[in-house]
């Protein structure tokens, strides 16, 4: 908690000090351009009306999953998880410059009600021969191109079911390294590895105490490749693979905690892997009208981890034994600008096509799939606000039977400050 | 999961094997690319075999409003010289290219990127420093429509052809022959041939430059000699014209027009009913005759309101359609071309 409020103070401090820089006046001919060495700053707020058909908020339903159990979200304040009514999802404080010739760098601060927390603090090398890129520090990986959006960034309100299941709200966003290398293919190929401390709440869960093996950092490595072809015209298309594995530690405990005769540890590892497209057609017309983007993905995931403790001594002869998890998901989502300004789109998800389970005793567990299906319908006044209305209605595999689930967002986005990058 | 592992390897492999052969024969030539057609036609008319020169946008959409398509990445990588209009045009996305391309050599600052914006004679529509996003696409630097007009157009092809001589000087020589035919056929396109032999383009563009350029032709009688762009203009000189978007100041400077209006009630913002009826009242009030339009702008709000007042509606594109040599010259003569009826 200290360091967060350091984190804001230190926020506030430097918005302070950017105000009181002295204002880009600009030059006539001649003496132009102005320069400024002041980090280019920006400030996304995002903010949201949620409204749901269950007795508890979606967050809590995906955690009864069945199979995909286990998403404990504690410890992790800074989640994307909607609240009934009005949400202040998230302002996100943006500062960007060049270090110097050889690196630029930009750090991201999401702020919401609960705290604030560091999103993003990366160094990016630009001066590095070959094609090779290296990036440091805290980032979003670009493992897909899901992962490394930041959510303002989506085509939809909500993070799809898979990563959000999988990964957690935020996705993997970690303190690490990622080398690249752009190849020199004649068309688009780019390599990248990165090696990540392994400190996801979700995915990569880590506690390296009490029973549970401490097991040093860095504990996950992700390798990826993305390809587009050299299309003509409007159209563009880019496919990615990826695969990763990391030390994954899961604590069961029981009503009272670590003394609960039922508590029990687990240790191993954990592997994901899979692929995602996106299609994208640029009509040559203005204000996004009959612009089309396609997108899909698949991310499954297998984890395999020793029941290294139990609390309750009936249960020592399991010790060694493993639990297996195999799980996957798939979405696929497209959007359609159909008048200036105004875009519609559509979006299908299945979790659980694959959904065992292998306890340390042997007995293994089929789970059904769970599916949601979503519309959203948004408009962008201009390139820097955008309100959306979505509608979501989903069917999960839960513990306490099939729930079917509706969810309406009423979403508002605003840019502020330096001019946001179109991304691909 | 073997699989996955196995492709990546083997695509890894093949990417090393089949690239070492495909790059060899392109050292020869400089690469040059441009994130509009015009600029990269100045570069094609100024290093003509010298160069193979590619742009980014096929000028057919607002380069403005571009997305960083991975296949830009690629075009940067292999770039010796990146030209850019500059004055913010390309802000959304010029960066992810430049960082994605991981080549060091075109990134800003450095002599493998062109900033054409900042060698013009002139920039207009610089916002003083009360201006925000409330006043809708507002250019921090000023508009960077600069390219139709032909006095920015020459300063620009001057200052490139010297940061040419500077990254290839084995080759000074075509690219100073380059230039020259380059403005010879500029001075000829934009007075007439008749002009430039009487009065040679040198002191043509100085009048130019300092608004006497009537003066002159009126001193030495030389009005039958007037042709090209000027010359068709000409009978335009002092009329009131509208705009969809405020990208036609530097041309309506340079032929003298006069900018009553434009359909969007801001950069950027799509014309709504209520800024249109007051566009009709404007135009219907100054006696306006021709509404101009880029072809990728709705050409609904343009008939609506030539409709109501009687002004044609004509479509010109402010980008060039072809990054050749040719390509500057066609965009001035579609432009100009788009005035007669």
């Amino acid at each position: 908690m200290k360091i967060r409020n350091l984190v804001f103070f230190g926020c506030i401090l430097s918005l302070l000090a950017a105000r009181s820089a002295p204002a880009q006046v600009p030059a006539g001919r001649g003496d132009r351009p102005v320069v400024s060495f002041n980090p280019n700053i920006s400030v996304v707020i995002d903010t949201a009306y949620y409204w749901h058909s269950s007795d508890e908020e979606l967050d809590h339903v995906l955690e009864e999953l069945r199979g995909f159990g286990h998403q404990h979200n504690d410890g992790n304040d800074h989640d994307h998880g909607f609240e009934s009514g009005f949400n202040l999802r998230e302002i996100e404080l943006i500062f960007e410059a060049d270090v110097d010739p050889y690196f630029k760098g930009w750090a991201i601060v999401g702020i919401d009600p609960a705290g604030a927390e560091l999103e993003e603090a990366v160094v990016l090398t630009t001066a590095l021969p070959w094609g090779l890129q290296v990036k440091l520090g805290k980032f979003f990986s670009d493992f897909s191109r899901l992962n490394a959006q930041h959510a303002h960034e989506w085509n939809f309100t909500d993070q799809t079911l898979i990563y959000q299941v999988l990964l957690g709200d935020q996705g993997l966003n970690e303190i690490g390294v990622q080398l690249s290398w752009l190849t020199p293919a004649p068309f688009f190929l780019l390599a990248g590895l990165e090696v990540l401390q392994g400190d996801n709440e979700v995915a990569f869960e880590y506690h390296g105490d009490g029973p549970l093996p401490e097991r040093d950092g860095p504990r996950l490595f992700l390798g990826w490749l993305k390809a587009a072809p050299n299309l003509t015209g409007n159209h563009a298309f880019q496919a990615g693979l990826f695969a990763g594995r990391g030390v994954r530690q899961e604590e069961h405990l029981g009503p009272e905690g670590h003394s609960d005769p039922g508590s029990h540890y687990l240790d191993g590892h954990q592997w994901i892997w899979g692929a995602d497209f996106v299609y994208r057609y640029t009509p040559p017309r203005a204000y996004g009208r009959g612009a089309f983007t396609l997108e899909g993905g698949y991310l499954g995931r297998r984890a395999d981890i020793e029941l290294t403790a139990h609390n309750n001594p009936a249960r020592h002869h399991l010790l060694g034994n493993s639990l297996v998890r195999e799980q996957d998901g798939l979405y696929l989502q497209g959007v359609y600008g159909f008048a200036p300004r105004w875009r519609f789109g559509l979006r299908g998800e299945t979790l659980g096509l694959t959904n065992r389970e292998k306890k340390p005793s042997g007995v293994e567990e089929k789970f059904d799939p769970s599916w949601r299906a979503s519309a959203m319908l948004d408009w962008s006044l201009t390139e820097f606000s955008r309100l959306r209305l979505q509608c979501n209605h989903g069917r999960y595999d839960t513990a306490e039977g099939k729930e079917n689930v509706s969810e309406v967002f009423v979403q508002a986005v605003f840019s502020l400050g330096a001019h946001p990058v179109h991304r691909f | 999961m073997k699989i996955i592992l196995n492709t990546l390897l083997i695509v890894a492999l093949a990417v090393l094997t089949f690239s070492n052969g495909a790059r060899a024969g392109s050292q020869r030539t400089l690469n040059i690319v441009a994130t509009t057609p015009e600029l990269a036609s100045l570069a094609s008319a100024i290093a003509g075999e010298r160069a193979s020169v590619r742009s980014i946008t096929a000028g057919q959409e607002d380069p403005h409003f571009l997305n960083a398509r991975p296949t830009y990445m690629v075009m940067a990588r292999d770039a010796d010289l990146w030209i850019r209009m500059g004055l913010e045009l390309e802000v959304g996305w010029e960066p992810v290219i430049l960082d994605g391309s991981r080549n060091r050599s075109i990134r800003v600052g450095q002599r493998g990127h062109f900033d054409a914006g900042a060698f013009i004679p002139y920039v207009l529509e610089v916002p003083d420093a009360t201006a925000t996003r409330a006043m809708g696409d507002v250019h921090p630097s000023g508009n960077p429509h600069y390219m139709i007009d032909p006095y920015c157009a020459r300063a620009v092809a001057i200052a490139l052809a010297d940061r040419l001589i500077d990254l290839d000087p084995a080759h000074a020589d075509t690219y100073r022959d380059g230039l020259k035919s380059f403005l010879a056929r500029l001075d000829r396109a934009m007075f007439g041939a008749g002009l430039v032999e009487r009065f040679g383009g040198d002191r043509l563009w100085a009048a130019e430059a300092e608004g006497r350029l009537w003066e002159l032709i009126e001193e030495e009688g030389a009005e039958d000699d007037l042709g090209g762009w000027r010359g068709a203009m000409r009978p335009w000189k002092g009329k009131p014209i509208i705009t969809f978007h405020k990208s036609w100041s530097y041309f309506a400077k340079r032929f003298e027009l006069v900018l009553v209006a434009e359909l969007e009630p801001l950069p950027g913002v799509p014309p709504s009913p209520a800024h249109l009826a007051r566009v009709i009242d404007l135009a219907r009030a100054r006696d306006v005759s021709l509404i101009l339009k880029e072809p990728f702008y709705p050409v609904r709000p343009a008939r609506f309101v030539s409709r109501e007042t009687g002004a044609r509606v004509a479509v010109a594109n402010t980008f060039a359609a072809d990054a050749s040599a040719d390509g500057f010259f066609k965009l001035m003569d579609q432009i100009v071309g788009a005035f007669d009826e």
